[in-house]
């Protein structure tokens, strides 16, 4: 008997049988529909950064992005060399310097201009030999005074141990801070006694070595070397941004390459490190190991389909219809919100998935009619009829629970939220609408050209109702399948809230990346990370007062800034005349004709005590490169024991003994005096200086193109991805300031979404599929047993994630909607034909959505499994928690949901059929 | 009605001043347990820098309260480089003798808050033993949480005067034996480092944790300390070492 149709069945059967003969009038519909969504397609802009998922209206974001233009050093590239494997610290210390000397040397070539603005290898000592006094705090001006107050020998060298003697602040963390300027001023130091040995022995020093020495103890190291001296940084500062991607990738080949070479040839390790390296690295592992494999599960996924629906042109039939529903997304949400940020882009892949599962559950049904021996007509007609509902409601469903997502927090969910629904929206009608044409189409071109159905598909034949085998066996035993799923569920429940979440977004990179692996190794070696927070001002003022209050704390390692070159009006006149009383005492200081040689022993001596205590502070502090030196300098090893002669020892002998050239020595002195006295003059520069007299590399590093901003990058002392740290980092931040930025935060927006406001927006969603199930079957007992296949799935798919230490991360989590997605359809799906079908009919159910269901399983499974052999982890994870959750949603929708509907209708007999029907 | 609105805050403020001498009494009553007068201790600290031990410190502690005063003084006695060494603490003051020069050398105010010897504690760290936190800070009881298996009250500690070292620690007290098995350090909002305690055993009725970590959360560092030998009123703890006269002796 012919069951009566609804008026929605009647729409959807007029529509099929309308179509499918007037196919050429249906395609002008859908190109109509399309060049209006084309409309809205040109008005789509893609934003496929980090800092498109954050929040737009905040000023952190957008000081981001002025960052990012304004500031062409927030994109610096670290090219980092290795001496780690040379033994002899000093060698290797060599190495390190000559290997950066080289890279500075080679990028600075003109074949690399159109990708480096700057390569600099060491500080800017020029400018500080210039202005180092106006820059130095009042305290260090007037310790200076003190210092350099009388430049000969003896009162110089006590002036020296007086500083030292200073009240002391046994502050082992502030000297390993500064350990490398103590290693440069004690390297200078030794340099100093150097020229006072020889010249005691009556060998004049060279100027030249004179002034190096002086250099070495007035301003310390000028390259950026680790803690120990054996590895050491290029700074290389590129043309280019993260977002302009062709001169990234070129750029950073380009330089990687050259840089290797180099290492290559000195026998040194030499790599690339930095935020545009990882952009970069990022973008050729995101493509890496799945190229192949995608292209395997496309040829599998199509002889799937082609053999199941016997059709070659299969894949054009339902690939048009898919490819046309995200064009269609694509054209709404250049209408609704204008853009597709990389989160709702990367949605638009799932939606291929949902897409497809529209067309083949439309194709099985009618695949099933031509089976069962209708005509095309009337197989088509009835293939809309009875699928139709199913797919009509399982779409709205999952569409409507996606736009509840707009009541989210995050502007990131609720644009999820709503190209999500309009996506399954459009998918949904372009399947309905585009599918029975095609058809239709294909039927004409067959009966024209006399075609039957290929031989191959009487060879390799796969039925239509390939799951009733399943439906077979589930009927003889719905409780012990259902109880078993149950089992399962509860079993993986238990465990579903170890499942962590990944808040450090560089584990979410290809493994073993040089760029990620570099980073950690900069926070083991040089006591800081690359990445940080930044903030910038329009008010110099503020970057000193930032700058000075963020240095204190404990998280942070230094603040890159020009806080240090900003005087205000009063703190120039007070400098100003600090430096010019140094410099008025420095022009009249009084000069000695020769050199009080008891008096010299006795500094020596006092000397040699302070280095030596600085070296227990260093033994004591494991700051082993500043030991190495001060032991050096007095001849001790590692335990203390003397175990060689040192220049205070031969200092010491020769005084004692009055074996001198006190001439030589005198002349020493005078030199000082000269050489000296004319180095620290240059630095008693008084005049009032302002940003404009900076060197250019400062510049460009700290102030915007326009001149108006000001950055200040606040350098880590650990590795900020980690989230532990981050929060620490963050935290203390704060309460110097709330405008810190950085890509950092995206992996706290991530963790706000994934903890707060993505559980707060799936209960939104699941509330709205529950009243649009109620809605739509209007029984209750049916809705909780279908949301309960639902809860069981996302148990599951939890719980084997924590068992088995699979983290969300900011791409897999996309498993959730699709999940909600899929899980509602395929029982939404059983539950139509179960109800059209009658008590008993569970097998047939079955076997017929059934097989619908495995083939949108199958292709959906087999097209994520493609990513599992990338590199990179995010990629990886993805593929293996999508294919997982899909085989899970076919398990309970086929396993469990079943069983209970029998055990609910046909074993306790309780009425699933709408209230206003009798159950028969 | 008024009346009993001025009841009814009067209990609120009466109930809020009986917690707060509860967790005043909690930490006080952890206190005790370092309170023991002249304790001398053998102990070895080992830092850890990225998982990486540095050589071990043999520390030989003497402790003592006199007159309201705190006096602690910690000896080197390994590695072979620091024998010697010592750090004097009376109160605020701090004094550093150095074993390869014999000098003794008065450290500045701000220095306790410094990390001593590259390690994770501060010289406050170190002598902060014998005085014990309750005096220093006030106590707010914030709630109870295990910490490895043992039911704990956990109490914030926020500075009272400008002197304490830390704007704020949390407390991890046991609430059966009183024993502190966890403190968190605080600076700026963040909790910048732990201290666990572990192993305690009974000395002369009270517990003692015969070993203790402090935890770096903002570097790649942690130390551990292991205490060998401890005496509680011992005779080797005497006056005449809390001077830097005796500092200028010690071999």
């Amino acid at each position: 008997m012919q069951k009566k149709e609804n008026f929605r069945e009647r729409i959807l059967g007029t529509w099929a049988s309308w179509s499918s003969r007037n196919w050429g009038k249906a395609f002008l519909i859908i190109a109509g529909i399309t060049a209006v969504m084309a409309v809205g397609m040109s008005m789509l802009k893609m934003e496929m950064t980090f800092y498109s998922i954050l929040p737009d209206n905040t000023t952190q974001v957008r000081d981001m992005k002025m960052i990012m233009e304004e500031f062409p050093a927030a994109s610096s590239i670290m090219a980092v060399v290795d001496a780690r494997s040379i033994g002899d610290p000093l060698e290797a210390e060599k190495k390190v310097k000559e290997g950066i000397d080289a890279i500075v040397e080679r990028i600075s070539e003109p074949e690399f201009s159109r990708y480096v603005v700057r390569v600099t290898g060491k500080t800017d000592m020029d400018f500080y030999k210039e202005h180092g006094l106006m820059f130095s705090k009042e305290k260090d001006i007037e310790r200076s005074a003190g210092m350099y107050g009388n430049l000969d020998l003896v009162p110089l060298i006590r002036a020296v141990n007086d500083d030292f003697e200073r009240e002391y602040s046994g502050d082992g963390e502030k000297l390993a801070d500064e350990e490398q300027l103590a290693v440069g001023m004690f390297r200078g130091l030794d340099e100093v006694l150097g020229l006072i040995e020889s010249s005691a022995k009556g060998q004049a020093p060279s100027d030249r070595n004179v002034d190096s020495a002086l250099d070495d103890w007035l301003f310390g190291e000028s390259y950026i070397l680790s803690n120990d001296s054996r590895m050491g940084i290029a700074i290389i500062q590129p043309t280019f941004t993260m977002e302009d991607i062709m001169d990234m990738t070129n750029g950073v080949n380009a330089i990687e390459r050259a840089v290797k070479d180099l290492g290559r040839e000195m026998g040194l390790p030499m790599g690339l490190t930095g935020m545009v390296v990882v952009g970069r690295d990022e973008m050729a592992t995101s493509e890496q190991g799945i190229v192949l494999s995608s292209l395997l599960a496309l040829i599998a996924i199509l002889l799937i389909m082609i053999f199941t629906f016997r059709m070659f042109s299969v894949p054009f039939i339902s690939g048009i219809p898919l490819v046309t529903g995200i064009f269609w997304t694509m054209g709404m949400s250049g209408f609704v919100i204008h853009r597709l940020n990389i989160m709702t882009a990367m949605y638009l892949v799932a939606l291929l998935g949902l897409g497809i599962d529209f067309a083949i559950h439309l194709l099985t049904a009618y695949r099933q009619e031509l089976d069962e021996g209708d005509s095309f007509s009337d197989a088509m007609r009835q293939s809309l009829v009875k699928s139709g509902p199913g797919i009509l409601t399982g779409g709205l469903t999952t569409a409507t629970a996606f736009f509840a997502l707009v009541l989210a927090d995050t502007q990131m969910i609720r644009e999820l939220g709503i190209v999500a629904g309009m996506g399954i929206v459009c998918e949904l009608i372009a399947m309905i609408l585009f599918i029975p044409p095609l058809l239709g189409f294909r039927d004409y071109r067959r009966t024209k050209k006399g075609k039957v159905e290929h031989s191959v598909f009487d060879k390799v034949k796969i039925r239509s109702d390939a799951a009733s085998g399943i439906g077979k066996v589930l009927v003889k035993a719905p409780v012990l399948f259902s109880l078993i799923m149950l089992a399962i569920g509860i079993f993986f429940g238990l465990k579903a809230p170890g499942v962590q979440l990944e808040t450090n977004l560089m584990k979410m990179e290809a493994e073993g990346l040089e760029s990620i692996e570099l980073q950690d190794t900069l926070v083991d070696e040089f006591g800081m990370a690359p990445d940080s927070l930044s903030i910038i001002s329009d008010d110099p003022a503020e970057v000193r007062d930032f700058s000075d209050r963020l240095d204190d704390l404990s998280s942070v390692k230094m603040v890159d800034s020009l806080g240090a070159y900003y005087l205000s009006p009063d703190d120039a006149e007070r400098r100003g005349k600090l430096i010019r009383d140094f410099a008025s005492a420095l022009e009249n200081r009084k000069a000695g004709t020769d050199v009080d040689s008891d008096a010299l022993l006795e500094e020596l001596y006092r000397l040699e005590m302070n280095v030596m205590e600085m070296g227990d502070m260093a033994y004591l502090g494991n700051l082993d490169k500043l030991l190495n030196t001060i032991n050096r300098i007095t001849g001790l090893n590692e335990d203390g024991e003397k175990i060689g002669e040192s220049r205070f020892d031969r200092l010491f002998a020769m005084l004692e003994e009055g074996d001198i050239d006190r001439e030589a020595l005198a002349g020493l002195q005078n030199r000082l005096q000269d050489q000296l006295g004319s180095k620290l003059m240059k630095m008693a520069n008084d005049e009032p200086v302002s940003f404009d007299v900076l060197p250019d590399s400062l510049k460009d590093s700290y102030i915007s193109r326009d001149g108006k901003q000001f950055l200040m990058n606040i350098m880590p002392t650990q590795n900020p991805w980690e989230q532990e740290f981050r929060g620490i980092y963050t935290q203390q931040i704060s309460t110097v300031t709330d405008k810190a930025t950085g890509m950092l935060l995206a992996g706290d927006q991530l963790t706000y979404m994934a903890e707060k406001d993505g559980v707060k927006a799936a209960i939104v969603a699941i509330i709205v599929v529950f009243l649009i199930l109620l809605a739509d079957f209007r029984n209750i007992k049916l809705v909780v047993l279908t949301m309960a296949s639902l809860l069981l799935s996302f148990l599951t798919l939890f719980g084997f994630m924590a068992l088995a230490g699979i983290r969300f991360d900011f791409i897999n989590i996309i498993v959730v909607p699709l999940l909600i997605g899929i899980g509602v359809d395929d029982a939404v799906h059983i539950n139509h034909r179960y109800l059209r079908e009658g008590k008993g009919k569970m097998k047939s159910v079955i076997g017929k959505t059934g097989t619908a269901l495995l083939i949108t399983s199958l292709t959906t499974i087999v097209g994520f499994v493609s990513f599992v052999p990338s590199p990179m982890r995010a990629m990886r994870s993805t593929g293996i928690v999508l294919s997982i959750a899909m085989a899970i949603a076919f398990c309970f929708s086929v396993l469990f949901h079943p069983g209970m509907l029998i055990i609910m209708r046909e074993k306790l007999n309780l009425k699933i059929k709408p209230w206003n029907r009798s159950e028969k | 009605m008024k009346k009993s609105v001025i009841a009814g805050l009067f209990l609120i403020l009466l109930s809020s001043l009986a917690a707060a001498q509860t967790a005043q009494e909690i930490v006080s009553r952890a206190d005790e347990a370092f309170k023991g007068n002249r304790i001398y201790s053998t102990s070895t600290m080992t830092v850890y820098l990225s998982d990486e031990a540095q050589p071990v410190q043999k520390i030989e502690g003497y402790t003592m309260e006199k007159d309201g005063k705190s006096y602690s003084l910690s000896i080197y006695v390994e590695p072979r480089r620091m024998k010697g060494t010592a750090n004097l603490m009376i109160e605020d003051d701090l004094w550093v003798r150095f074993s390869s020069t014999g000098r003794v050398r008065k450290l500045s105010s701000s220095a306790k808050k410094n990390s001593a010897g590259g390690s994770d504690f501060s010289y406050a760290d170190m002598g902060e033993g014998g005085s014990g936190l309750a005096g220093k800070y006030t106590s707010r009881l914030m709630g109870e949480e295990k910490v490895e298996g043992d039911l704990c009250h956990v109490i914030e500690l926020t500075a009272s005067g400008s002197d304490a070292p830390y704007e704020k620690m949390v407390v991890y007290i046991t609430k059966d034996t009183y024993r502190y098995l966890k403190i968190d350090y605080y600076e700026s909002g963040a909790n910048i480092k732990s201290m666990s305690f572990y192993d305690y055993r009974t000395v002369n009725g009270k517990d003692y944790p015969f070993a203790y970590t402090m935890f770096n959360h903002t570097k790649p560092s942690r130390t551990e300390v292991v205490i060998e030998e401890f005496e509680v009123d011992s005779p080797k703890v005497q006056d005449r070492m809390f001077t830097t006269r005796y500092l200028e002796t010690i071999r």
